[in-house]
């Protein structure tokens, strides 16, 4: 069980070829912050902008959208993973990138997982998207 | 107070066993539904006091027509305005559905066949039913849940009509 390595990879009949990972853990969503909120950038393209300014547009932007919400996700990660250690509940994840990235959830139970596992695998191989007993689709992430 | 103002449906428990089948005791059974669930939502938190209520008022209403034996028979129990429940309702969920199993079981026999469709939610919740489990689980088990009540409940009507 593993975040970072699918436990199966799978191609459907029409090419389209899906990881699936298996975990205890949801990593927290990353949640970037809108620029324009930051920072004021109505004056932009006008007279009243000032070139010097923009290193501080930069440097808000990278504030914003990716030191805090980095700090955020580290700082859940722990909480995160005890909750996972913790609980009996098992996500399977279903991961296709092309032609465009969409992630599909199920969740089980520890018990039910490996089963579960073999019946998403059968199901996406054979285009399907099928809902074991035992588990919950809740579909696109 | 909730329970206070639930107590006027009480007598749901007993009109069901003392009437014969036919119109009045499926409206006593549609009470009986209502009542339990109530009283069992009551019972688990405070956030479910509002559909605690709606239920109460259900079954009191329930209960008129089981009296004067007229209007439609058939049961509508009202939404949760969530997809996902709490654990406490959950248990309350699970404890109705057990209690009116129970009476079914009881009142068609254990091997009846019809049971089948109420079992086979009961069987859904048992395989998610885990402790802490995630809003998906609880979401996927707070579905079962309302689907076998709703069984349940068509499943006595047609019984006892």
């Amino acid at each position: 069980m593993s975040l970072f390595r699918p436990a199966r990879t799978v191609t459907s009949p029409s090419g389209d070829y899906w990881e699936l990972y298996v975990s205890k853990t949801a990593l927290p969503a990353w949640r970037g912050s809108d620029a324009d909120d930051a920072v004021d950038v109505s004056g932009y393209g006008s007279a009243q902008f000032d070139v010097l300014e923009l290193p501080v547009m930069v440097l808000a932007f990278f504030w914003a959208n990716l030191i805090l919400p980095l700090a955020r996700v580290v700082l859940m990660l722990p909480v995160a993973v005890v909750r996972g250690r913790r609980s009996r509940a098992v996500r399977i994840e279903a991961l296709r990138t092309f032609p465009r990235r969409e992630v599909l959830l199920w969740t089980t139970t520890d018990g039910h997982a490996p089963r579960v596992l073999d019946e998403i695998a059968a199901g996406l191989s054979q285009g399907k998207i099928v809902r074991p007993v035992g588990s919950v689709y809740t579909g696109p992430e | 107070m909730l329970s206070s103002y639930g107590r006027h449906g009480s007598d749901a428990y007993d009109l069901v066993d003392r009437l014969a089948n036919g119109r009045a005791r499926v409206a006593a059974w549609n009470a009986y539904v209502c009542q339990t669930y109530a009283d069992k939502l009551a019972e688990s938190c405070e956030e479910s006091a509002p559909l605690a209520r709606a239920l109460y008022d259900l079954a009191r209403t329930w209960l008129e027509h089981a009296r004067t034996s007229d209007g439609d028979t058939r049961l509508e129990l009202p939404a949760w305005g969530t997809l996902v429940r709490s654990q406490e309702q959950l248990v309350a969920m699970r404890e109705t559905l057990d209690a009116l199993r129970t009476y079914l079981a009881f009142e068609i026999g254990e091997d009846d066949p019809r049971l089948a469709t109420v079992d086979a939610q009961l069987a859904t919740v048992d395989e998610l039913w885990i402790p802490r489990p995630t809003p998906e689980l609880r979401a996927g088990i707070g579905s079962a849940l309302t689907i076998g009540l709703k069984a349940a409940a068509a499943l006595g009507a047609a019984c006892l009509g």
